[in-house]
């Protein structure tokens, strides 16, 4: 159980605007964050994860103001940034560097309880069998997993991802998010997702956030993301991959945003 | 023009130091023989400088001509002692045997002796070569990655690539030289110079490889709420520990061989053999010295080039063949000792 609020956040790189006046309010949700390139969404992740410091504004998870890079806030790279050469169990280990000190790290005299949690965390992602593999000898949706073993290793409150699927087929980017999903709702975590795909987006998510130039553009729940709205956020787009939405048991009322949007799209 | 010139005008004429000439063309002619005259002055005033130096210098060597004709039967011998003839089957061939019983008289590899090994030469040198690279690693690796524009901010870097920049423009020799103060004429003070041989070189090539990691898991062990210091060593150094690991073994190689060298001018093993052997005219002793030290210096070569490229898996490192790499042992025995870039 967890609430992440963001007040009035601002980024500015030189001139440049990234983020204005962006506030929400998010509490044990699936929410997907969509937008052009551009739009902020890495920026707005960035800063809530600390590896950016805001202009101004403010983040606070459950009532507490934070900043800088800290344990309960994991985060997900869309180029899954693992260390290549060591295996995908000492990876996910690395979750859990902040609750040791440096020299017990480095022997790898990690609590017996942070290592059977690395291996649980890749069992969530389906990867214990393949988890004395090296990371450059797996797939990129396998390399992805492991990238969400480790934030789940942090134990975070909060889970961010920004594109986690962007460079993966479609059939790998839907069993990460799904393992995403997965993750999300069996840690309790609260997970903002920043997605190209509506499609996969509509899919997924519980509630949407929609960025454009830096700012809020839409805030709506899911079956309240219409057509229109994705339209306003994107322009006219006429190209759109097509993915034929199949009905999870989870959620019926998917299909029929979804089958909205491609509506919109092949009008 | 109305009489003949007379010779002396003539001559004057010759070396352009007549001052005749009505057109510009005739004036230009006798500007261009006065000119002649000056090189030409100048090449037979240095022909005799050379000569007279040259002279000085034979003078000051001694050399004489009946000196070596004298002395050729005893190259001669001298010959026989640096490759002592024998048969083999008939065959005419070095005696091996020679250099051998030298090698296990003097102990120069080792043996064992009630029950206990005793080092020879040879181990000295590698002893040496060993305690100095251990001994420089944690300052090269301190160094390498103080230098790193990630871990401390430019221009304060520099001061620590300033360091390893000063440390390599003095030669481990030199090095050797400078330290005898601190522990005499010794394989302990080779050790010290190898030391600090080994800071300022395998600092350097550990600081370039550290230029070349990715950001993105450096980022990713941020993210995770990391210490500074354990984002050094989980995001950066985990990247290239298997590269660092093929320079350790690289600058073992190298320091093998200044081993050697500095064992000439006093450090002890083998380099220290042959210095002594030397001394005594044992021209055979000293060919077995030689033998001795281009087996170990290729041989260390050609094994760190095999754990090298076992170990970068995709980059190639040149492999040598084994006969280049013993032709090769004497080149690189002195670069390695009387210093490196």
């Amino acid at each position: 159980m967890s609430k992440l609020t963001v007040e009035n956040l601002s980024k500015q790189y030189g001139e440049v605007t990234a983020l204005e006046e962006v506030s929400f309010e998010i509490e044990d949700e699936f929410v997907v964050l969509l937008g052009e390139s551009g739009a902020g969404k890495s920026t707005l992740l960035r800063c809530v994860n600390g590896l950016t410091e805001p202009t101004e504004g403010s983040i606070s998870l459950d009532g507490e103001e934070i900043s800088g890079s800290q344990t309960a806030v994991g985060m997900i790279f869309q180029q899954h940034n693992l260390v290549d050469g060591v295996s995908a169990y000492l990876n996910a280990l690395t979750g859990s560097l902040s609750r040791v000190s440096m020299l017990r790290s480095m022997l790898q005299w990690q609590a017996t309880e942070d290592k059977v949690r690395a291996l649980e965390s890749l069992e969530t992602v389906g990867l214990l069998e393949e988890s004395h593999q090296k990371v450059s000898q797996m797939s990129g949706g396998q390399q992805q997993r492991v990238g969400i073993a480790r934030a789940l290793v942090q134990d975070p409150r909060c889970l961010l991802a920004d594109e986690p699927v962007a460079s993966l087929d479609p059939s790998s980017a839907e069993t990460v998010m799904t393992y995403l999903r997965k993750a999300a709702k069996e840690h309790d975590v609260t997970a903002l997702v920043s997605l190209h795909q509506v499609n996969v987006a509509a899919h997924f998510g519980d509630r949407f956030i929609g960025l454009r130039d830096g700012q809020k553009l839409f805030d709506v729940e899911r079956g309240e993301l219409t057509p229109e709205l994705i339209d306003d956020l994107y322009g006219s787009v006429e190209t759109v991959s097509l993915a034929e939405q199949a009905s999870t048991p989870e959620n019926g009322s998917r299909e029929e945003v979804v089958g909205d949007i491609e509506q919109v799209i092949e009008a | 023009m109305s009489a003949p010139p007379s010779k002396l005008e003539s001559l004057a004429t010759y070396f352009g130091v007549d001052a005749i000439g009505d057109s510009p063309a005739e004036q230009k002619l006798q500007d261009m023989k006065r000119r002649k005259t000056k090189r030409r002055l100048w090449m037979v005033g240095g022909l005799i400088a050379t000569y007279l130096l040259f002279y000085a210098s034979l003078r000051l060597i001694e050399f004489s001509l009946a000196e070596i004709v004298g002395q050729v039967d005893q190259f001669y011998e001298a010959l026989l002692g640096y490759f002592p003839p024998t048969t083999y089957f008939g065959i005419p061939f070095v005696d091996l045997g020679a250099y051998l019983s030298f090698i296990v008289e003097e102990n120069l590899i080792l043996t064992v002796e009630g029950g206990e090994i005793v080092w020879g030469a040879m181990f000295v040198t590698m002893a040496v070569a060993f305690a100095g690279t251990v001994l420089g690693l944690p300052l090269a690796l301190f160094f390498g990655v103080m230098s790193s524009e990630r871990v401390i901010p430019y221009p304060f870097n520099f001061g620590f690539r300033a360091t390893m920049s000063l440390i390599r423009a003095i030669p481990g020799l030199v090095w050797f030289l400078i330290l005898i103060p601190l522990a005499g004429v010794t394989p302990f003070t080779g050790a010290l110079a190898i030391m600090v041989d080994t800071t300022g070189y395998l600092g350097r090539l550990f600081t370039d490889e550290l230029e070349e990691i990715e950001d993105g898991p450096i980022e990713g062990i941020r993210s995770t709420g990391a210490n500074s210091s354990q984002i050094v060593s989980f995001g950066m150094l985990s990247q290239v520990f298997r590269q660092f690991i093929a320079w350790i073994a690289f600058d073992l190689e190298h320091n093998v061989r200044a081993a050697i060298g500095l064992g000439i001018i006093g450090a002890g093993g083998l380099g220290l053999e042959l210095y002594v052997q030397r001394q005594t005219f044992n021209y055979t002793e000293m060919m077995a010295c030689i033998i001795l030290i281009f087996l170990l210096a290729g041989s260390v070569e050609l094994i760190s080039q095999r754990v090298r490229s076992a170990l970068r898996e995709d980059d190639d490192i040149e492999q040598s063949g084994i006969i280049e790499v013993f032709v090769n042992a004497p080149r690189k025995i002195l670069s390695s000792t009387v210093g490196r870039r």
